[in-house]
């Protein structure tokens, strides 16, 4: 069973590491993001092998679900960073390399020093029992938490609402966004056609085209 | 498996915020239902039938104290007087919103709800009792007031000033959270008498402590942003002049009663002991707030921009009250304060809708040339108001800052007091310009359009109340008396 346990333990680890330089390595950044969702879901099963499973609940619904829709959704917001053919590195990078080594080691060492390996830490007198399965927690959140439990429920309402209010109303008043899509589309069209153009003229037309589009 | 088991709770000791709750919640089916569009305003009269509710079922509460949930909420008078205080703030800018938002062509259902839910949010400030309850009631309001700057989102300045006002505000919560998780490290509880009765069994030096320290730092900085003390106070500006005028109204004086509502309670009921750290840096804070709020007023050439430096201003009065609350004059002050402001300020943001014509702005002071021959009735009321924000006598304003600084003088504070005196000074300067304007100058332009029936409701009762409560204060201070008795204990 240990056994099962320790090869469990470095499949997923190597997994992880793997799927974590990619996220540093690729060029594409959407490609970097989809690799960090794995990056996530690798942390998610390292939880369930810890016997945490809401902790690994949690992780996937958060971090998969609702970090990693946010940075993509950021990525086709934010235009032209694509970043394919953009040098990652700038040429100091060893300074900030260094750097960067440098607060790593401050934030590991002390735990690295300090830490009894294979002795489990005894928990400090009169702390009461930790919160670990969704059992207890649910049981927290009927008794002692039950008015916050209440009102997270009004302020997720508000909050829809207010998605709604903001979001879905009157589309036609709005600014257009370029998808990106569109994005890649116009980017096609500038390298077709002679670089003697100013670029932002022959934008134009795509942008007018679309929006006629919509309101169609 | 142990059978689940729900605490006895005692729903009577929230009644207002339930009532207000609930209607919110009814009201936006109601309104998504059986009001079509066009006639949203029947939507605002129930919203403000629900406050007035609210504020009904609060009246056989006078005198109860109590907590429930396990002691996470808490109702004594002084949170009820402040609740009543905010259903009156809530009912005040419904009413000048009536007219408003049909007339800026942003009129949807959602926005009288919305209201209702930020009220909800600062009444659940002024009961909280435990840091939990607490952020959740400043998240209630503030995300709320996200949705409502950007409620005129085709402009373009509301929606910057909801962007500002999103990304500074989140970083607030982040602070509040991280001291939230410091205290709950060095005390073992998020409950504010447990943190109380830690705190006062711990010598100085304590390691405990001093993490305890600094997740209190954290929780006042979150704080001071929600209430715009001076160093956190740069949003104010840009967010009260792109948001619709109704909310910078509502804001201007909602966020504040709800914070510092919280904040006398964090302050007094968890860290009493802790006084010889906080008092020397909320003092330090209160007195750059008198100061950058009334200089910055100085140099406004645009009313409600003048109106969010001034409320900025205000915010260090209002302090003055918070933060000798120890003392029996100090939450009086406070909540005497916040009434009266409340009064001067909703009037004054009221006049400024008046001002305004279709989607277009008038806020320059020039705009208020010779209001006194265009319409002397709203010129007279703006001066009221102005009076009152400078704390000219016989208005309720100057009552509002003799009873703060008082408070102040009284609660070991001397130099402070001298501050905000020397400071309400400047600020005079500006306010009675706007006065001279409006009655000294020629009249320029188009005259302003007719006031329509909700506007003049709230302007008067704003200028009745300005005026009442300046010539007649004594019930209000014998109201104010009784609902600070409990606090401070």
């Amino acid at each position: 069973m240990e056994v099962v346990v320790q090869i469990t333990f470095g499949v997923i680890a190597v997994f992880i590491l793997v799927a974590a330089a990619m996220v540093v390595s690729v060029r594409n950044v959407i490609h970097a993001a989809l690799w960090l969702i794995a990056c996530f879901f690798g942390v998610g099963a390292l939880y369930m092998l810890l016997e945490a499973e809401f902790l690994a609940v949690v992780q996937v619904l958060i971090y998969v679900g609702a970090v990693s829709v946010l940075i993509l959704f950021a990525i086709m917001l934010t235009r032209q960073i694509t970043g394919e053919g953009v040098r990652q590195l700038t040429n100091r990078w060893p300074v900030v390399l260094a750097i960067a080594t440098l607060l790593f080691a401050t934030v590991l060492a002390p735990t690295l020093i300090n830490q009894q390996w294979n002795v489990p830490p005894a928990p400090p007198l009169g702390t009461p029992e930790p919160i670990a399965g969704p059992a207890e927690l649910g049981r927290g959140f009927v008794n002692e938490f039950l008015i916050q439990f209440q009102v997270v429920g009004v302020l997720l309402t508000v909050a829809l609402i207010g998605a709604i209010v903001i979001a879905y109303e009157e589309r036609a008043r709005r600014r257009k966004v370029l998808t990106l899509a569109e994005e890649l589309e116009l980017k096609r069209l500038r390298e077709q056609t002679s670089p003697t153009v100013p670029a932002p003229v022959e934008a134009e037309p795509v942008v007018q085209e679309s929006r006629s589009a919509s309101e169609r | 498996m142990d059978a689940l088991t729900i605490p006895p709770v005692d729903l009577g000791l929230i009644a207002p915020l339930l009532v207000v709750v609930t209607w919110a919640t009814g009201l936006l089916l109601v309104d998504t239902f059986f009001i079509p569009v066009g006639r949203k305003k029947l939507t605002g009269y129930l919203a403000i039938a629900g406050l007035v509710v609210a504020g009904l079922v609060g009246l056989p509460l006078w005198g109860v104290s109590g907590s429930t949930f396990g002691g996470m909420v808490r109702l004594d008078p002084f949170a009820l007087t402040l609740t009543w205080v905010f259903l009156l703030i809530g009912i005040l800018s419904i009413t000048m919103s009536l007219d408003y938002l049909p007339r800026q062509d942003i009129e949807q259902g959602e926005y009288y709800p919305l209201i209702m839910f930020a009220v909800s949010g600062m009444i659940l400030l002024a009961q909280g009792a435990d840091l939990i309850v607490l952020f959740l009631g400043i998240e209630t309001l503030s995300i709320t007031l996200y949705i409502l700057t950007g409620f005129a989102y085709p402009r373009l300045t509301s929606e910057e000033a909801a962007m500002k006002y999103l990304v500074l505000g989140a970083f607030a919560a982040g602070f509040f959270v991280y001291g939230i998780a410091l205290i709950f490290g060095a005390t073992g509880s998020t409950r504010l008498s447990e943190i109380g009765a830690y705190a006062a069994d711990r010598d100085l030096g304590d390691t405990n402590l001093t993490l305890l320290l600094g997740g209190a730092a954290m929780v006042l900085i979150a704080f001071s942003f929600k209430a715009a003390l001076a160093p956190f106070h740069m949003w104010i500006p840009d967010v009260y002049q792109g948001s619709p005028t109704p909310v910078a109204a509502f804001m201007s004086v909602g966020t504040k009663g709800g914070a510092l509502a919280a904040l006398v309670r964090l302050l007094f009921e968890a860290l009493p002991t802790l006084n010889a750290y906080w008092l020397p840096v909320l003092a330090g804070l209160t007195a750059l707030t008198m100061v950058v709020g009334n200089l910055g007023a100085i140099a406004q050439m645009d009313v409600k921009r003048m109106l969010a430096y001034s409320s900025i201003g205000h915010a260090g009065y209002v302090m003055l009250g918070v933060m000798v609350a120890g003392e029996q004059r100090g939450p009086e002050a406070f909540i005497f304060y916040i009434l009266v402001y409340a009064l001067s300020n909703l009037g004054a943001f009221a006049v400024l809708i008046a001002l305004e014509h279709q989607g277009e702005e008038a806020w320059q002071l020039d705009d208020f040339a010779g209001l006194y021959q265009r319409q002397p009735l709203l010129a007279v009321a703006m001066a009221i108001f102005m009076f009152s924000l400078a704390g000219v006598p016989p208005t309720a304003g100057f009552m509002a800052k003799f009873y703060a600084l008082t408070a102040a003088w009284e609660g070991g504070l001397p130099w402070l007091a001298l501050v905000g005196v020397l400071t309400s000074a400047i600020a005079a300067f500006f306010y009675l310009r706007v006065i001279i304007r409006m009655f000294m100058t020629e009249p320029e332009g188009e005259p302003a359009p007719e006031l329509n029936r909700g506007l003049t409701i709230d302007i008067v009762v704003a200028a009745a109340g300005t005026i009442i409560i300046g010539l007649i204060p004594a019930p209000i201070f014998a109201l104010v008396e009784r609902s600070a008795v409990a606090l401070g204990g």
